[in-house]
């Protein structure tokens, strides 16, 4: 099978309703938060007293050695887990459960295979009750930003992995949600497709103005796209340096003067972690 | 793109399939004519495929005043079993479904109802017939209900099977996307349940195929189980050889829709 062209896609345009209530300060707030799990003997902590808060519009990533919980955190704000000691909110609510304020993209892509690409991007959309029309109309324009406008009518299986991940990033914002997850969403893309992804989901931040809260084990993608870098231990996972960055709003961050210095604190940070 | 090599391995490989096959048949044939024609056993115990040929003929027409055997033309014979499958099957496959979604979401309704399906599933339908006719009578009720009874457990068995093995992730994914309610078994557990179910239903027709010749002992004609029944007591064995291979020829058909159904269905399939 010929590789489909991944073509530069054009520019989104920002939701039309607002994304998030203007009138908080913070799109997630984490507030000592703590997760352990098993019984007795068994139990395990896996988080432990993480305080952090990420304001509206911020891209946060969060990286450290394999095992520290960062995916757990990254579920704790999905609602997929309780914290067991502290709270979790989100533009200002307490997280009870997943909610469409907050899309998902998962390391795989995880596109529901009995529907076509855009009946995946309106899953969303027809789940909570947006009109046939404009359901169209917003998926024709997810679409369009990632690059998928000919593969609409597709089924995920017949997609290459990068393609069905930008399909699951289309999914994902289509309800317009405050904050975006991304769990090592290109962990499973060759490096050719990882790069270009990166530059998008960049693009795609800096258009829509959309928060992003994205767990790697990359320091190089850690440094390339966070305005925010966390670093978490080993497990018990704590908040190891949470290090602020301009680089993402240079026009080339790979090529950045400041580029080298950050990314040996970060690479320092996450050997310690690691020790 | 297929070059010419490629094309010609294709080519090959699909002469081979059908080939085969039809070889398999032709050798069978031969060798049943065979012994059919050594006269080893009498031709109440191996009819010739000759007879087999003369009684599909004249069950097929009406001859000497007589319309095909015992009145009805052998497609006749076919149609009311089929219909009895199909009927048996539709109900049968609703209620699996039905029954496997509570049994694989509901936990209470699993402890309840997965012993009496596993029960139910290892009766021979012979056995609870009896029961079936002391109810209902000797009419259609039984015999639907009987192939409604055979076809139910492995519909739900497979259906409740791949309910519980439905990825956590497609439903976290749902719940992110704002799906909730009744909307997370509709749009996500049955869907992804879907190629498991579709192997469900082929077994369950596949066992209403089985049992359409029990449910037809009793007052069976029309019908190809009480046609075959009917001629084994007149010792018409070339009779019976033709039920079955109607039974058995229709079955492979209706399989083979079955497969094609399921690959229209869940393309997707082994690709996830």
């Amino acid at each position: 099978m010929p590789s489909p062209a991944e073509p530069a896609p054009p520019e989104l345009t920002a939701p039309t309703e607002p994304a998030a209530p203007a009138s908080h300060d913070a799109a997630v707030a984490l507030r000592e938060v703590s997760l352990s799990y098993g019984r007795r003997r068994t139990r395990t902590q896996a988080l432990d007293g993480i305080d952090a808060e990420i304001p509206p519009g911020a891209f946060v990533t969060v990286v450290g050695p394999s095992g520290c919980g960062k995916s757990t955190l990254l579920r704790l704000v999905a609602g997929f887990l309780t914290p067991t000691g502290g709270a979790v909110e989100v533009t200002g609510r307490p997280v009870t459960g997943p909610g469409p304020d907050r899309g998902v993209v998962f390391q795989q892509p995880r596109l529901f295979p009995w529907l076509s690409v855009r009946g995946n991007v309106e899953f969303g959309l027809r789940a909570t009750g947006v009109p046939r029309d404009r359901r169209r109309e917003r998926a024709a324009e997810l679409l369009n930003a990632v690059g998928l406008t000919d593969a609409a009518d597709h089924r995920p299986h017949e997609l290459s992995g990068g393609m069905q991940q930008r399909a699951a990033i289309a999914r994902a914002l289509a309800p317009g949600p405050a904050i975006l997850l991304m769990d090592e969403p290109f962990a499973a893309l060759d490096a050719l497709t990882r790069e270009r992804l990166q530059e998008e989901i960049r693009r795609i931040w800096q258009t829509t103005g959309t928060t992003v809260l994205f767990v790697t084990h990359s320091v190089d993608e850690a440094v390339y796209l966070g305005t925010r870098v966390l670093v978490l231990s080993r497990r018990p996972g704590r908040l190891l340096l949470d290090h602020p960055s301009d680089l993402p709003h240079a026009p080339d961050p790979r090529t950045d003067p400041a580029h080298p210095a950050l990314r040996e604190t970060i690479a320092a940070a996450v050997r310690r972690a690691a020790a | 793109m297929l070059n010419g090599k490629g094309v010609a391995a294709v080519v090959r490989a699909l002469a081979l399939r059908t080939a085969l096959p039809v070889a398999g048949v032709l050798v069978l044939l031969a060798l049943w004519w065979a012994v059919a024609a050594s006269r080893l056993w009498p031709p109440v115990f191996v009819p010739s495929p000759g007879a087999v040929w003369h009684q599909l003929i004249a069950t097929s027409t009406v001859h000497d005043g007589q319309r095909g055997y015992a009145g009805h033309l052998l497609h006749e014979h076919l149609a009311a079993s089929l219909r009895r499958i199909l009927l048996g099957s539709l109900y049968g496959i609703t209620g699996g479904v039905a029954l496997g979604l509570l049994i694989g979401l509901v936990p209470t309704v699993r402890a309840l109802l997965s012993p009496l399906v596993t029960f139910v599933r290892t009766l021979p339908p012979l056995a609870y017939f009896s029961l079936l006719i002391i109810w209902f009578g000797i009419d259609e009720l039984p015999k639907t209900t009987l192939l409604l009874i055979a076809a139910l457990p492995p519909v739900a068995v497979a259906t409740a099977e791949a309910v519980r093995g439905v990825h956590a992730d497609y439903l976290n994914a749902a719940r992110s996307l704002g799906a909730r309610g009744w909307q997370i078994p509709l749009r996500i557990v049955l869907p992804s349940a879907l190629p498991e179910v579709m192997t469900g239903v082929r077994v369950a027709v596949g066992v209403a195929y089985t049992t359409v010749v029990a449910a037809e002992t009793v007052n069976g004609v029309p019908g190809i189980g009480g046609m075959i029944r009917d001629a084994q007591r007149y010792n018409q064995t070339d009779l019976v050889v033709l039920g079955l291979l109607v039974i058995g020829v229709s079955g492979l058909l209706i399989d083979a829709a079955l497969q094609l159904a399921e690959r229209r269905l869940a393309p997707w399939r082994g690709r996830t």
